[in-house]
């Protein structure tokens, strides 16, 4: 996964005026509401996280912590916050801070796995989308096809890599680790069937303002967002980060 | 909905972990594995090089298995000075750290943190997805708390002592035996081929004055001085054998080079110059906080919790927040930006802003007399106010008298108190009482005049005008015009008094708070400028207010079951402290210039109203100024990367053995600072060090946290097979030298029955002891099955050898749990709901008549006693922009705090992600020299000069460059040093990025050689440094 970690300059194209204390260009409401459809057909649970943007703090703790479980390279990222220093033109403040987590959206329709020419990459029963690292030959074809930059090549296995909402822990009875350890409380994890849950039920709350990323894609994410900034849904425009996290130190 | 646990097993989850658990390496597989390893998951192998999961939780009968092969132990983080309580995951065939998360018990990790009754296993169960417990009940780490573990196995650990070979700083070193390097330390000797070098034991004289013309600057022992860092729940131990023991008065922190100046302010407010009291808002509560030169979520103390609340309270909308820094942060956040505001403001200009709030809110009506006109507590209390301040209290206030600026006192009017009691706490303050006369104001019991308007009272015959705290504060904000602190802020007159009218508007459940941005040369009077602002609106001690800390439990005290406090023998450290923060005008020095009819100037600069003062150590005891140091312990700590401007005034002094002839650090690393060591002493490090902690500030419950060695300590052993560390290596000089409080006997119980300190777990479990016991009643007892999944089983041994029967359980019962804590539930109290429990009940002081009649000791001026707007200066009151002006320096440097990286950080997978820190440049100062983003520059200050990258955006305020601090690294891996025949690993990306503290200024009114400092404070100046950028 490619990262933002660092502020980059980004040029909004619209904010509302508000009074003193609310005078900010607020996320706009979304125009549809992605709620995944229930998945009966398949395995009993089906994972999802949903993303309250509004908490995050930018710590990075998700990141470390899924670098140190998951013995993740350096210069790689199965999750990593992207951090923007946005431009405001028409509020109070000169500029503001955005904060997007990212991590492999599990899509219902992903885009990585027909074009595995191994059939290594598949979506679990659950809707976990994983790689068999048996038959990974490295091709990196599912790398360019996932339009989330959200896989990569491990230089450590020479295989294809990525978010497994850690799989390992939540078939023992955990949580994936960047939700464990999230300051802000900014991710929730859980099983999109259970209604009585604590995801379901956020979602649902949520509805109105439930967003994923490229939406215009189809890939049915299965990682939701409260408060996504619309101009970040895409490919943000902007120059340039600058504070790469390097690929691997000499 | 129902799983059957069947159904797990058949989707391969739990038979899979079963296969994981069996793996020595605590990976799944892949790489560490034979090929013939079960496969997983569905018969694939999906799981890369994941950790095998600690333990399962059955999702639907929580049912709770250990992984057999893994320990989760809760102790605490050393990876910032927070402390927060955490969880290590350790791979027991290795001792390698696998994971590190939140203590769940911990306040400083989990809101709300579980109560101490409940069971380690129930605790991890907790943690889990079952019933979404995990959720609800999360307990975090942050990102440099994840990453912070990477330190144990760093190549760059000392794990033995070194003694250097060649000239200090030279990066080559000889490892000794312990036993040498104890022996070499206090016997001296010509050590290093360069003379003879006074041991420690020669050193330890107690009776023979530094300056026999000089008695009060006390004896020779005290040219032994120790600069330690934080208190990281070993300070004790060490004041024990360094002030206690060895005799000397020097041992001091690195406060005056990191918030100092915010402490000193809020001392101000306080009424305790030297403890420094402070208060944080109640995030839970607060309906609206002012944050001005601190950033809450990027960074500050405590981080997570402050971030926790904070993203709770603004996405619930509970919150409003602004944050007032001359740079944007992470404590912005434009997916609630409705309920946070970022006002950028030019550097050390708060105390502009926030006196024009002030003058806003005494003309609009909006400050809060009504509490102001108690004049003290019970009063207060009786009116239904948690807390009250010194408001109504008369000042001497007549021009010229020599108490002017003093309070009145009873002895004043004639009250009958003991001469020996004059000016003294017997000598009451004065109010105006019902009759129009002055009263003591502790005799009042309800609300009383808050301003005098022009009242005299005949003292020695003579009128002598008065005026109250609160007239003489209202004078300090009438002072400018609002449009004038606007010119000086740059914060447009509308936001300053919109800001005041939003501050005022939600009564008790507000406040203001500042830290890091007050390190200004002004950052005294701006600190006490905003802390003056909650006194203002009657906040203090007030649910959603400014909450003081629950404090800690203590370890170290006289009791309950153990005294580690005074031991016979017990030396009590005498003279003037190294760094001149006490009165000059007590100095033979003033004696001798006041006979000479010119007590001012003195040589240099002294700070009556700090407390003690690393800044001023290096170049005073390198000068001799009060006195030159025989040696220098440096424990944990960094100062030359740390103090602004130091490098450059004092590198090549400290390197000639001839002007320090002994410098000693106790440290796991290698850092800008102990390079210069002659001799570096291993500690241990994080997770294998002992301490018992306590929340800095903004837990408002009472808290302790426990640190103990969750896997064994990687130093080398010494001969009696202890491992090398800070307290083993003083317990070995204490038995050299013979001195008393440790050995055979150093420690007693309250009985007075003597023990042993001889080993760290006779003094920290002994403490652990006082903590269980402490209060109305003790912990509960550890069940062996606490014991066996804490991994605090492999302590037991010495649990039962060191303590009594009844208290063995009960100490390991707050080591399982990471500490002890008392529940969240008390944080507000049960008779008054709106209260807190923990209140802070002495007068907060508008008018500080300490600082406001104490002198400059350049000019003989007085500084003014209530918080007030002047600009940034040097010590003799020069403005900084006299010296250096605009025209010439037209920029100005400040730092800011990264949410990432910390001072000591830089060699963890924290740099990988944030490998470097490019200087962030205003649009429109960039655009004149044509950089941008990525271009490379140089930065000049009259202090240095560096090149660095830039990043150009509208994130801080135009005619600011901010540099992020933890970066420009020369050590602690930015240098391969040569230890016997090896060489470190070679790290040039450690050395990516600039540090500020490079190209501090020295104070030129100070002769240049002293680094600028705030002159009430002493605190380093690294906010609003005068700075040009020039194209690379």
């Amino acid at each position: 996964m490619k990262s933002d970690v660092s502020p980059s300059a980004v040029q909004p194209r619209s904010a509302s005026r508000r009074a003193f204390l609310r005078n900010i260009p607020v996320v706009t409401a979304a125009a549809a509401s992605p709620f995944p459809t229930m998945a009966a057909a398949r395995g009993k649970h089906q994972w999802a996280m949903l993303i309250d943007v509004r908490k995050c703090i930018g710590c990075q703790a998700c990141t470390v912590s899924c670098i140190q479980e998951n013995a993740v390279p350096e210069g790689s990222f199965r999750t990593v916050v992207s951090t923007y220093s946005v431009k405001l033109t028409d509020a109070a403040q000169p500029a503001g801070t955005y904060m997007l987590p990212r991590l492999c959206n599990h899509c219902d329709n992903p885009p990585c796995i027909p074009v595995c020419p191994v059939a290594a990459t598949f979506k679990r029963d659950d809707g976990i989308v994983v790689v068999d690292g048996d038959r990974c030959v490295g091709c990196a074809y599912c790398v360019q096809a996932c339009p989330y930059d959200a896989r990569f090549i491990n230089h450590d296995t020479n295989k294809a890599d990525k978010c497994t909402f850690c799989a390992h822990r939540v078939d023992a009875g955990l949580l994936p680790a960047c939700v464990e350890t999230c300051v802000g409380g900014a991710r929730i994890f859980g099983d999109i069937n259970d209604a009585e849950g604590e995801l379901a039920r956020r979602l649902k709350a949520a509805q109105p303002q439930l967003k994923v990323l490229k939406p215009e894609l189809d890939t049915a994410p299965r990682v939701f967002y409260i408060g996504l900034d619309e101009r970040f849904a895409g490919k943000v425009e902007g120059q340039g980060t600058l504070w790469k996290p390097r690929a691997h130190h000499g | 909905m129902k799983i059957e646990r069947r159904e797990i097993l058949a989707a391969g989850g739990l038979a899979a972990f079963a296969a994981g658990f069996s793996q020595t390496l605590g990976r799944m597989v892949d790489g560490f594995v034979a090929a013939e390893e079960p496969r997983i998951a569905e018969g694939r192998h999906i799981h890369g090089r994941s950790a095998a999961p600690e333990y399962t939780v059955d999702p639907v009968s929580g049912e709770f298995t250990p992984n057999p092969n893994q320990q989760v132990s809760y102790t605490a983080c050393l990876g910032c000075t927070t402390l927060c309580g955490v969880r290590v995951r350790v791979d027991k065939t290795t001792g390698n750290i696998i994971r590190v998360g939140g203590n769940p018990y911990s306040p400083l990790s989990t809101d709300p943190h579980l109560p101490m009754k409940t069971s380690v296993k129930e605790s991890l169960i907790a943690m889990s997805r079952f019933q979404d417990k995990g959720l609800a009940g999360r307990s975090t780490a942050c990102g440099r708390g994840n990453a912070a573990m990477d330190q144990m196995n760093s190549p760059f650990r000392v794990l033995t002592p070194l003694k250097r070979v060649g000239p200090r700083n030279g990066g080559q070193w000889q490892p000794i035996p312990f036993e040498q390097l104890v022996k070499e330390l206090v016997e001296g000797g010509d050590l290093f081929g360069e003379g003879h070098v006074d041991g420690l034991a020669a050193l330890r004289d107690l009776n023979t004055p530094i300056d026999a013309q000089a008695p009060e600057l006390g004896p020779r022992v005290n040219q032994v001085a120790v600069l330690s860092s934080v208190n990281d729940g070993r300070e004790a131990f060490s004041r024990r054998f360094w002030n206690k023991a060895y005799g000397t008065l020097n041992h001091v922190g690195h406060g005056s080079y990191c918030g100092g100046a915010y402490r000193s302010g809020s001392g101000a407010l306080f009424g305790d110059l030297k403890g420094m009291p402070h208060a944080k808002p109640d995030l839970e509560n607060a309906e609206f906080v002012l944050f001005i030169g601190t950033a809450p979520g990027n960074a500050g103390n405590p981080f997570k919790i402050t971030g926790a609340k904070l993203a709770k309270g603004r996405a619930t909308g509970t919150l409003d927040y602004v944050v007032v820094d001359p740079v944007l942060n992470n404590s912005h956040n434009l997916a609630s930006a409705e309920h946070g505001r970022w006002v950028p403001i030019r550097p050390g200009t708060d105390g502009a802003l926030v006196m024009g709030m002030m003058r806003w809110m005494f003309e609009h009506d909006r400050v809060n007399t009504a509490y102001l006109a108690y004049p003290n507590q019970k009063a207060a209390e009786a009116g239904g106010e948690p807390s009250h301040t010194n408001a109504s209290w008369l000042v001497i206030a007549q021009e010229g008298h020599p108490r002017q600026g003093r309070f009145l006192r009873g002895s004043d009017v004639g009250m009958a108190i003991a001469d020996a009691d004059r000016y003294k706490d017997a000598d009451p303050y004065l109010v105006i009482g019902p009759d129009g006369q002055p009263v003591s104001a502790e005799s009042v019991t309800e609300a009383v005049a808050l301003q005098a308007n022009g009242l005299q009272v005949l003292i020695a015959d003579k009128a002598v005008l008065l005026k109250t705290a609160f007239e003489l504060l209202r004078d300090s904000a009438l002072a400018y015009e609002l449009p004038e602190y606007s010119d000086v802020c740059g914060i447009p007159v509308e936001v300053i008094s919109g800001l005041a009218d939003e501050f005022t508007r939600h009564g008790r459940k507000a406040s203001a708070v500042a830290h890091g941005g007050m390190m200004a040369g002004n950052g005294f009077y701006n600190a006490y400028a905003v802390v003056t602002l909650n006194a203002l609106i009657g906040n203090l001690n007030w649910k959603g207010g400014f909450v003081i800390n629950g404090g800690g439990f203590r370890d170290a005290g006289a009791g309950p079951r153990y005294d580690l406090d005074g031991f016979p023998g017990q030396i009590k450290p005498s003279g003037t402290p190294l760094g001149r923060n006490v009165p000059y005008e007590r100095s033979a020095e003033f004696a001798r210039r006041k006979a000479e009819g010119k007590p001012y100037p003195a040589r240099d600069a002294w700070f009556p109203n700090a407390p003690g003062l690393g800044t001023e150590w290096f170049t005073g005891a390198l000068r001799g100024y009060p006195y030159g140091l025989k040696a220098l312990i440096l424990w944990s700590c960094n100062p030359l990367y740390g103090i602004t401007g130091i490098r450059p005034l004092i590198e090549k002094e400290l390197a000639d053995p001839k002007k320090l002839p002994l410098i000693v650090s106790v440290d796991p690393l290698i850092n800008e600072s102990n390079a210069f060591a002659d001799y570096i002493v291993p500690d241990s490090l994080m997770y294998e060090s002992w301490g018992w902690a306590a929340p800095w500030n903004g837990v408002p419950t009472k808290a302790g946290t426990a640190r103990w060695p969750v896997v064994e300590p990687k130093a080398q052993k010494a001969a009696d097979g202890q491992p090398v560390g800070m307290e083993t290596f003083y317990i070995a000089l204490a038995k050299a030298m013979n001195l008393p409080g440790f050995g055979p006997e150093g420690l007693a119980d309250m009985d007075g029955k003597r023990l042993p300190l001889e080993r760290p777990e006779d003094w920290y479990l002994r403490g652990g002891a006082n903590i269980a016991f402490a209060g109305k009643a003790p912990v509960g007892d550890a069940s062996d099955e606490d014991l066996t999944l804490s991994g605090v089983d492999r302590l037991r041994p010495a649990l039962e050898a060191t303590l009594k029967p009844d208290e063995w359980r009960k100490v390991a019962f707050v080591l399982t749990r990471g500490g002890r804590y008392q529940p969240v539930g008390e944080a507000q109290d049960a008779d008054h709901p709106e209260w807190q429990t923990h209140r802070f009940s002495k007068p907060l002081w508008l008018w500080n008549d300490t600082v406001g009649t104490s002198r400059n000791t350049l000019t003989g001026k007085r500084f003014a006693g209530c918080a007030g707007w002047q600009p940034p200066a040097f010590f003799d009151g020069t403005p900084m922009r006299k010296v250096y002006t605009e025209d010439e320096w037209p920029l100005q440097l400040v730092s800011y705090k990264s949410a990432l990286q910390n001072s000591y950080s830089i060699a963890t997978r924290i740099t990988g992600l944030h490998p470097d820190n490019p200087v962030v440049v205003h649009p429109a100062d960039a655009a004149g020299l044509g950089l941008r983003t990525g271009d490379e520059a140089r930065i000049q200050t009259p202090g240095g000069t560096a090149r660095c990258t830039v990043i150009v955006h509208e994130g801080v305020t135009r005619g600011v460059m901010a540099v992020e601090h933890g970066y420009g690294h020369r050590e602690l891996g930015a240098r391969a040093h040569r230890i016997g025949g090896q060489s470190q690993p070679d790290r040039p990306d450690l050395r990516a990025g600039i540090n500020l503290n490079d190209l501090g200024l020295a104070d030129p009114t100070r002769g240049g050689e002293a680094v600028w400092v705030d002159a009430v404070s002493g605190t380093s100046v690294r906010q609003g440094l005068p700075a040009r950028l020039l194209r690379a």
